[in-house]
């Protein structure tokens, strides 16, 4: 017998319930590198995109900056943590041709009382941005406060939205941007 | 039948500045065009770091549910800075985005466009002073289903 429809709905009552909740005030997540120019470069080609402000040391200083800044919208880039390193055990266990990395940071933090679910998506991602970053910075991403937890069925399955704020600082752990990023956690219909 | 991908994004003399004087309100952005193939996207994927494969692999975005791979949100945001940059020029600063809502899938085979208009001018004088003059522009991209971004908005600041 079907389980009721509403049982997916109740399984996000306890996250929804830790709304207002820091799920990250312990931890600061470190991008995997300084940022470098060649990773700029690549940031930019697949886009066209050819601002001197990130490529050009000469304009930058023209500019006031003490070199080549980076992309605004290229922030979260640099705070992602390494898919693996050094010490850690192999992410890549499978040879499965679509299998997933037995690890990955972009799944960001399940925290306690949210259900299991096989997709995800980003929806919406709102920056303020502080200040300039350039290359050389090292960046990080400080806290996660969940600041909406919604279940909703939609065209591709049954989840949640959830909404998360959190900054990201430098290598001085200065404040360089604040951010509000929103996904959508499902199971897909056809596996729901 | 024209072939949006064939057509020819500006070419930018950045050598040009744009002042906050200059602008008004109605004024629009040129439009930018951002073919998508699946080569594209995995040049994006490598470069911005979102690895997720609804972005790179066809059979995994129709497992999700999504038509087809499907272009990831700094790829989409960075459509975005790119066609502002090149309004605003070196001088300019971009201040915030909101209201960056992704309402459909961009996917591969498609071609995204992204456009822009200036909603509001005002002078805030609570900021530096070379970050007075201020732009709040909306800003949303479409693909050949409609508006698949925004509208949304990108705060900017031109010289005076």
């Amino acid at each position: 017998m079907a389980a009721p429809d509403t049982d997916w709905q109740a399984a996000w009552q306890p996250l929804v319930a830790r709304v207002g909740e820091d799920f990250g005030s312990a931890e600061t997540f470190h991008g995997a590198d300084a940022i470098d120019p060649s990773a700029v470069r690549r940031y930019l080609e697949v886009l066209e995109f050819d601002c001197p402000l990130h490529t050009d040391a000469a304009v930058a200083r023209a500019h006031g900056h003490a070199a080549p800044t980076v992309p605004s919208t290229s922030l979260m880039t640099w705070t992602l943590p390494p898919m693996w390193s050094p010490g850690q055990p192999p992410i890549f266990s499978s040879d499965t041709r679509d299998a997933e990395p037995e690890r990955s940071p972009l799944k960001g933090v399940r925290p306690p009382g949210m259900p299991p679910t096989s997709a995800y998506m980003a929806t919406d991602y709102e920056v303020d941005y502080l200040r300039p970053v350039q290359v050389g910075d090292r960046l990080a991403r400080r806290g996660n406060r969940l600041v909406r937890c919604q279940p909703k069925a939609t065209q591709v399955g049954r989840g949640a939205f959830t909404t998360w704020e959190y900054e990201i600082v430098d290598q001085h752990a200065e404040v360089v941007a604040r951010c509000r990023f929103s996904m959508y956690h499902y199971n897909p219909h056809a596996a729901a | 039948m024209k072939c949006m991908s064939h057509e020819q994004n500006p070419v930018i003399d950045w050598g040009q500045q744009r002042t906050w004087s200059e602008v008004a309100v109605g004024d629009t952005l040129p439009p930018l065009r951002f073919p998508l193939t699946v080569y594209r996207m995995v040049m994006a994927a490598g470069a911005n770091r979102d690895f997720n494969a609804i972005h790179h692999n066809t059979a995994h975005a129709q497992s999700t549910g999504a038509p087809e791979m499907y272009a990831n949100v700094m790829f989409l945001q960075g459509m975005w800075e790119r066609t502002v940059r090149e309004y605003i020029g070196l001088a300019g600063t971009l201040h915030a985005i909101r209201g960056f809502r992704m309402r459909s899938f961009n996917t591969a085979g498609d071609t995204v466009v992204v456009q822009g208009r200036v909603e509001r001018k005002w002078i805030d004088e609570g900021a530096d002073a070379a970050q007075r003059h201020r732009l709040e522009l909306q800003v949303w991209s479409e693909n050949r289903h409609g508006v698949s971004v925004g509208p949304g908005t990108v705060v900017v600041s031109l010289p005076a």
